[in-house]
């Protein structure tokens, strides 16, 4: 039971770290992401902080999660934060999701959960 | 599958780079892909490592308490190396996500369920029933469906 809850709290955490990440991040040109400046101004931006201390529980989260479940059972059930993402990222970011891209989510998230089923 | 198609084809710079021999153009727009892929395979890696830690360790962990059982996983040796590769990914993580929209970059990680999935299989003897073989397929037509949807991004 502990380790059901713990697996879905570090897959919620999981998918809201990508975005806040993204929101961090944003679009760089090369010679930003080539630049040891604009890394390191990686490390001081509140939105990739964010991220690190998401990323951190979550990970924790998982270990405690994967101590009890067997990996290939409990990894693929991750791929329910592909959904949690597009949406947030849609809402959030901003982001224009074609049809074809929320179609290639879903038949991701498909392929997942029929790997997760056991 | 990821690594082919370099060039975002829906610009007309992606174009213009097409046509072009020049290394420089190329090999700029090759390392986004190479982040991905790269960042995909050293996380699976990661996670077959700190699976492997964690079934050493549980059998000393099983009767203590939750942070107690935490600080005994973390010292795992290979957990702390699966993490460590963990963390190098992450950094091409970090590299790839500049470069695309989230809700695009990210449902590609999904070959990761396909490598640790085969990596539980071969590693540590768990079975694979049918229905998990169909999912490991139908993620990969998926990934291949979100590589022709494009990576066009808004900007």
């Amino acid at each position: 039971m502990t380790a059901i809850v713990a697996l879905w709290a570090s897959i919620i955490l999981n998918g809201l770290a990508q975005v806040l990440l993204k929101k961090g991040v944003g679009h760089s040109n090369d010679s930003q992401s080539t630049s040891a400046q604009w890394w390191m101004s990686l490390l001081t931006n509140g939105w990739v902080l964010s991220w690190g201390i998401s990323f951190v529980v979550a990970t924790a989260l998982w270990l405690i999660a994967l101590s009890k479940l067997d990996i290939s059972y409990a990894f693929p059930l991750l791929s329910t934060s592909f959904i949690f993402v597009a949406i947030i990222s849609r809402v959030f970011l901003k982001e224009v999701i074609s049809w074809p891209r929320w179609a290639s989510i879903l038949v991701i998230t498909l392929g997942v959960i029929l790997i997760a089923e056991k | 599958m990821i690594t082919r198609a370099p060039i975002d084809p829906g610009s007309a710079a992606g174009m213009l780079q097409a046509a072009q021999p020049a290394s420089a153009a190329i090999s700029r727009f090759q390392w986004c892909d190479v982040a991905i892929l790269g960042s995909v395979l050293l996380a699976a890696c990661g996670h077959l490592m700190i699976k492997a830690g964690l079934n050493a360790a549980i059998s000393t962990a099983a009767h203590v308490l939750l942070l107690e059982r935490l600080l005994i996983y973390f010292r795992q040796p290979l957990v702390l190396l699966g993490l460590g590769i963990y963390g190098l990914g992450t950094v091409m993580w970090v590299f790839a996500v500049s470069k695309h929209d989230i809700s695009y970059i990210f449902p590609i990680t999904a070959l990761n369920y396909v490598l640790v999935t085969l990596g539980g299989m071969f590693l540590f003897a768990e079975v694979i029933p049918a229905k998990r073989w169909l999912g490991i397929f139908v993620v990969i037509v998926g990934v291949t469906m979100m590589q022709s949807a494009g990576r066009k991004s808004k900007r």
